[in-house]
């Protein structure tokens, strides 16, 4: 069968700055047509889907399929409450306010869950699929089990979020100056991850032994290269991003963590996995995918609060709907040809 | 020259099995050995009068009598006097037993045709729904007394297990047609699975007498009864008829994959796809089949946790569908494993009731403690390691030489 998005593709790299410049005019008419309010809501809702998403595009395409990344957003989100709450929400240490430490000590808890899976996955050679969901159901366990022994409720209390960041001047230019400019601060995050990923994978040399250690783990080795030491780097990088993702969208979004049911994060580590799939593992349309997911989740809310006669709970099925739909669209996306295998050295 | 390789084959299958055994077991201890450092360390941070003293930080918890309270007191504490095998906590487990047989084999069935069905508790949710509406309806019209229960019954069961059936053909459908990876639609329809009855519940069924979202109490006779004077009394929720329905299911499933031609081809297409297709299996029809099959047997799931455990359908599903991953993957897929390890689980939910109601500790730790128990048993390597150094795996070198590639490989965990 063949893809429907692959004309797409092939267009952009023929012709690529036609195709860039008609998304720019497509995102400008929606900046035009839509409400302020809900753009901004995008905005916020897309950080923990797209640095997830770039997350897991560094896991994947090194070879190692991160399912769990739901539950590295699942630990960050709850450390960097926790953290928040325990130094005092709204004061500051070293000059720096507390929730930036929270925000690190997430980022460095999802990190460290990383690290561990990667070392079950590369070291050990256990099953992606079933250690990944395995580090999804402990940190399902985990938040809640923790939160009840300080709360006494499975629900976090609240450690209020980031001051926005507001860059004098840009911050005044129409449309997106409101809207990027004067935010908070897990939006540049966002933006900046993004970026970085782009970078690393199209003009540094680690982020070519990364699509390598995914496409041909041998040549890689043959080249010289320790497979190893390039998917440990890798999985540990989707713990990072997925930290900055669940703290950022803790920290500046949520104000509190709820360990009920599917936590907080309501499955937003496996709508990631959609994006890239969607995206085709390219980190803008990660992002672009991510807005698509988030602008739905957004409508969903506004339609929620706005009173509407419709059910709200088959409405909040709306995102997940969609993942479904993208999914058979672009199911037959290849995935990295090593992917979900284990590589050792010296073996033939 | 045959029947020695053949020899060697049926002694390496019946090593293998040992191994998995043991892997299990070892799994098992270790994620205890996590829980007692984890329970211990977390009562550093928890607030109480008494508790162990060490250097000026007071540790509430003790492991020990967490985890003795977990596994004694989901059996109702056999060592303490006056105890009776069928007591309350006793019950509680065979009931957790009979819904997590269900929900295990539900999730064996499709491993075995090489899908992940992480959507069981999609389907159980679905299929319950679907069973208590079914009988509601039904028992307007239907007599009331034996004869209301030897139709009501069927019918619910045979509801919810067509519900899920079809809520697990979706999936199937997708990935055979669509090419959609079942790991994530699986997991989004169980968002949409609650979403979904939610709304219906709120359109439609909600009883009207009460605040809670929940459906009306189906009649008294269509629940699962209890075996007077054999069995556990009324006021437990659990029937040994539904844990005999169980297991009868469970041999079923066990000759269906082992003996029948399905089975066969199931398996095939689970572990050596080309092969199958080679030999004329059809593997997308193989996949819905699998899947819907699957899907069924969580839908019977929820039929039975509403028939026998509720008597109607509660919003708060609880989460048997993921411990029936938990339940499957330990008994390596093996529907006969599933049995003991579908008790183990049992007797760990039970205990985690129990945990609450006798101790600070809070019950999620059971939780914790089944996802660290998946995470063990994916890493075979790990137990082969330490275990290579303390005991000399005398046959293994050779068997890795000629065929050692493999070891790390999925394809190993799904031929049992």
């Amino acid at each position: 069968m063949r893809n429907p998005f692959s004309g797409v593709r092939s267009l952009y790299a023929r012709r690529p700055i036609p195709v860039i410049l008609g998304a720019v005019i497509v995102v400008l008419c929606f900046l035009w047509g839509t409400s302020p309010g809900w753009q901004a809501a995008t905005l916020r809702l897309a950080v923990p889907i797209a640095l997830a998403a770039i997350g897991g595009i560094f896991a994947e395409k090194s070879g190692v399929i991160n399912i769990g990344i739901e539950g590295l957003l699942i630990v960050s989100a709850f450390s960097s409450i926790i953290v928040t709450y325990w130094l005092g929400a709204g004061e500051s240490t070293l000059a720096i306010s507390h929730h930036w430490w929270g925000l690190l000590a997430g980022v460095l808890v999802s990190t460290l869950f990383a690290f561990l899976f990667a070392i079950v996955c590369i070291e050990f050679k256990a099953d992606q699929i079933i250690a990944g969901l395995a580090l999804w159901l402990i940190a399902l366990g985990l938040a809640p089990f923790i939160s009840r022994i300080v709360f006494n409720s499975p629900n976090t209390a609240g450690v209020g979020r980031f001051e926005d960041v507001t860059i004098p001047l840009l911050s005044d230019l129409p449309l997106i100056g409101h809207l990027l400019f004067d935010t908070p601060p897990q939006v540049y995050i966002m933006l900046g991850a993004i970026a970085v990923g782009w970078y690393v994978f199209n003009r540094t040399s680690f982020g070519r032994w990364v699509v390598a250690s995914g496409e041909n783990p041998k040549a890689l080795d043959t080249a010289g290269v320790d497979v190893r030491k390039v998917r440990y780097a890798a999985v540990i990088l989707s713990g990072v991003f997925a930290g900055l993702g669940g703290a950022g969208f803790a920290l500046g979004y949520l104000e509190t963590f709820a360990g009920g049911g599917d936590t907080a994060m309501q499955g937003r580590g496996f709508i990631a996995i959609a994006t890239y799939l969607l995206a085709n593992y390219h980190p803008i349309g990660a992002l672009g995918g991510a807005f698509l997911f988030a602008g739905l989740d957004a409508l969903q809310i506004r339609l929620q609060t706005a009173g509407y006669a419709v059910p709200t709970e088959l409405i909040r099925t709306v995102p997940h709907m969609t993942v479904i739909v993208v999914l058979v669209l672009i199911g037959r996306t290849r995935l990295p040809e090593a992917a979900g295998e284990n590589y050792e050295s010296g073996e033939d | 020259m045959r029947r020695r390789f053949e020899r060697l084959l049926r002694r390496l299958l019946r090593a293998s099995v040992l191994e998995r055994i043991a892997i299990s077991i070892a799994a098992l201890v270790a994620s205890m050995l996590i829980g007692v450092v984890l329970v211990f360390v977390a009562g550093g941070f928890a607030s109480c009068r008494v508790g162990l003293d060490v250097a000026g930080w007071t540790f509430c918890y003790n492991p020990m009598q967490v985890y003795y309270e977990l596994f004694l007191g989901a059996l109702g504490h056999p060592l303490e006097a006056g105890w009776h095998p069928l007591n309350f906590w006793m019950a509680k487990t065979l009931q957790q037993t009979t819904l997590l047989i269900f929900t295990g084999l539900s999730f064996a069935v499709a491993y075995r045709a090489g899908l992940f069905n992480i959507g069981t508790q999609g389907q159980l949710v679905v299929g319950s729904l679907t069973t208590a509406v079914t009988v509601l309806y039904a028992a307007a019209v239907v007599p009331g007394g034996l004869v209301g229960m030897l139709i009501l019954i069927p019918l619910g069961v045979l509801a919810g297990a067509v519900a899920g059936g079809f809520f697990g053909a979706i999936p199937g459908a997708l990935k055979a047609y669509g090419g959609a990876n079942e790991v994530i639609t699986t997991i989004m329809l169980n968002f949409i699975a609650v979403g979904i009855t939610s709304t219906l519940l709120s359109w439609k069924f909600q009883d009207p007498n009460s605040s809670n979202p929940k459906t009306a109490p189906v009649p008294e006779y269509a629940e699962i009864p209890t075996i007077p004077y054999v069995g556990f009394d009324d006021s437990v929720s659990f029937s040994l008829l539904a844990l005999a329905f169980a297991v009868a299911l469970m041999i079923g499933i066990t000759w269906l994959l082992t003996r029948t031609s399905f089975g066969y081809e199931l398996r095939t297409s689970g572990t050596q796809p080309e092969a199958a297709a080679y030999g004329g299996v059809d593997e997308k029809r193989m996949t819905v089949a699998s899947m819907t099959l699957s899907g069924a047997i969580g839908g019977i799931a929820g039929a039975f946790w509403v028939l026998m455990v509720h008597g109607n359908w509660l919003k708060n599903v609880p989460a048997l569908g993921f411990d029936g991953i938990a339940v499957s993957i330990l008994a390596s897929n093996n529907p006969l494993g599933i049995g003991v390890s579908a008790l183990l689980f049992g007797t760990l939910e039970s205990g985690s009731q129990n945990i609450s109601t006798a101790t600070d500790v809070p019950p999620e730790l059971v939780g914790i403690l089944s996802g660290l128990i998946i995470l063990f048993v994916a890493m075979p390597e790990f137990f082969r390691m330490i275990g290579g150094r303390y005991v000399d795996v005398g046959n293994r070198d050779p068997v890795r030489a000629d065929g050692g590639e493999t070891a790390g490989d999925d394809g190993g965990e799904a031929d049992a």
